[in-house]
């Protein structure tokens, strides 16, 4: 029987790319990977990524491999690339990318809480908290606490019909609204808060959002 | 078989005591057969306010505890002929005394004598709102003009809204006129929009809801007393009638005016 290659070097223009076999036991991959990584036919120092292809490896496996390569004083992983993600993973995916919808009012002490963006058809009452890991959009007045990006996105925002929050929140960054902030005392109707640039929460126009954070559009094509 | 409907305001001092006394006075002079159940454990003013105090001989927790029953425990309003019952809260323990089940099975028991069991709730939004709420098929939510007696309103229709009861209404207690006709209160649409429920009924300050009170003698009596036409009004709106809202609006010429020509006699 010939000796099959369970891991094999290429170059390609992007780089070298490590391709690790997705057919056989792991334990072969991650010993022939330990000689391949060990043999000198190489110089320098290289960037690679590596290929697991269809093979499923946890957190603790990936860590394996890249201490493996990194033993070899020539290689550099810069990114492992992996044709499958668990159920769990691509569940949490799915949550963080999809819109979920609150109808109703989100009263004193109360706490509505979404994993993607949050679209709140009512008002959000004083001490009432709306939270998201996506964007939060209010189609009523926003009175309470708002906290948008709450696993640390920085780009989601906060729109309101009617911004007049007490407290509005994106990532980590925090502002408190009080009377100097005039732009919400004069004209509170049809506003949005970002993380501006200079790292402070701006509130602006809704209308700008299109040029603050044209990202925020999932609509393909037009017409 | 009845309906109970619970009076509740989370913020203490706005008059859950006093429009318990009142409505279910003016449900009995409509005619309905009333019970009003005490549920303020250690604080309790129902009685006092309708002048039964020296007539309890058991309470609600005599009865929950099986002292004794339930018919034992009432206290008639002799003013009423059979109309106006009460149940009075205990005075030497604490809410905790009571479950919230037990709660439920006594005023299930209540419905099939009473057309209307008002349940009087003390402020907070801890044990004693649970056993209060846990029987009632409605709500009533008490709030006056200021700012903090509406958020705590809204903390409690939060909490409303997750039982299993219709949603709740509204009352608006001691209006003073002169302060919302100024601008300087909260105005009874301003409190309805932030609120978002209905309003079942409007009551204006009035002194005399506290002279009449002392008295133990709820000012709904008086069928001339601007708050008292507001309890009746209500009563009549809890009936199933449609009856106007008063109007502030009309000043010294109009409703008021009239009011004082009356006294001025």
């Amino acid at each position: 029987m010939t000796k099959q290659h369970y891991v094999t070097i290429k170059g390609t223009k992007e780089g070298l790319v490590l391709r690790l076999d997705d057919k056989c036991a792991y334990s072969d991959m991650i010993a022939e990977l330990r000689n391949k990584v060990s043999e000198n036919s190489l110089e320098g120092l290289a960037e690679v990524r590596i290929h697991t292809g269809n093979r499923y490896c946890n957190e603790e496996e990936l860590k394996e491999i890249m201490n493996i390569v990194h033993e070899s004083p020539h290689l550099r992983v810069a990114r492992i690339q992996s044709e499958v993600i668990s159920i769990e993973e691509s569940n949490r995916k799915v949550l963080e990318n999809q819109s979920e919808t609150f109808i109703g009012i989100v009263r004193s002490g109360q706490v509505v809480e979404a994993e993607g963006d949050l679209v709140v058809i009512g008002d959000v009452n004083p001490n009432g908290r709306v939270v998201a890991a996506g964007s939060i959009y209010v189609l009523g007045r926003l009175k309470g606490i708002a906290h948008a990006g709450a696993t640390g996105n920085e780009e989601a925002v906060i729109a309101a019909s009617w911004l007049e929050a007490t407290h509005l929140m994106i990532a980590d960054k925090l502002e408190t609204m009080t009377d100097e902030l005039t732009i919400l005392s004069e004209q509170p109707e049809m506003e949005c808060a970002y993380i501006h640039p200079n790292g402070f929460i701006a509130i602006d126009r809704l209308q700008e959002l299109r040029i603050l954070r044209p990202n925020l559009s999932t609509f393909k094509g037009g017409s | 078989m009845g309906e109970a409907i619970v009076i509740t305001s989370g913020k203490g001092g706005v008059g859950k005591t006093t429009t318990s006394a009142n409505l279910g006075t003016a449900l009995a002079l409509q005619g309905k057969k009333v019970c009003l159940v005490d549920t303020d454990i250690g604080l309790r003013n129902l009685d006092v306010i309708l002048g039964l105090e020296n007539r309890i001989i058991y309470d609600l927790v005599d009865v929950i505890s099986g002292r004794c029953k339930v018919h034992q425990a009432l206290v008639k309003d002799k003013r009423f002929e059979d109309r106006l019952f009460l149940l009075p809260a205990a005075q030497t323990t604490d809410k905790n005394a009571v479950q919230p089940e037990e709660m439920k099975e006594l005023i299930t028991e209540l419905k099939r004598d009473y057309d209307y069991i008002l349940i009087d709730c003390p402020a907070g939004i801890e044990q004693g709102f649970k056993n209060a709420v846990a029987g009632a098929d409605r709500a009533i939510v008490v709030t006056t003009p200021e700012i903090s007696a509406v958020r705590d309103a809204d903390r409690i229709i939060g909490l409303l809204e997750q039982e299993d009861i219709e949603p709740p209404k509204l009352i608006i207690n001691r209006i003073k006129t002169r302060l919302v006709n100024s601008g300087d209160a909260l105005d009874v649409n301003d409190i309805t929009t932030h609120l978002s429920i209905d309003l079942l009924g409007i009551v204006l300050d009035d002194e005399s809801v506290i002279s009449s009170s002392n008295k133990g003698e709820p000012v709904v009596m008086d069928p001339s007393n601007p708050a008292a036409i507001g309890y009746r009004n209500i009563a009549r709106r809890i009936l199933g009638e449609s009856v106007p809202l008063m109007s502030l609006n009309e000043g010294k010429s109009g409703f008021f005016g009239k009011l004082k020509t009356l006294f001025t006699k």
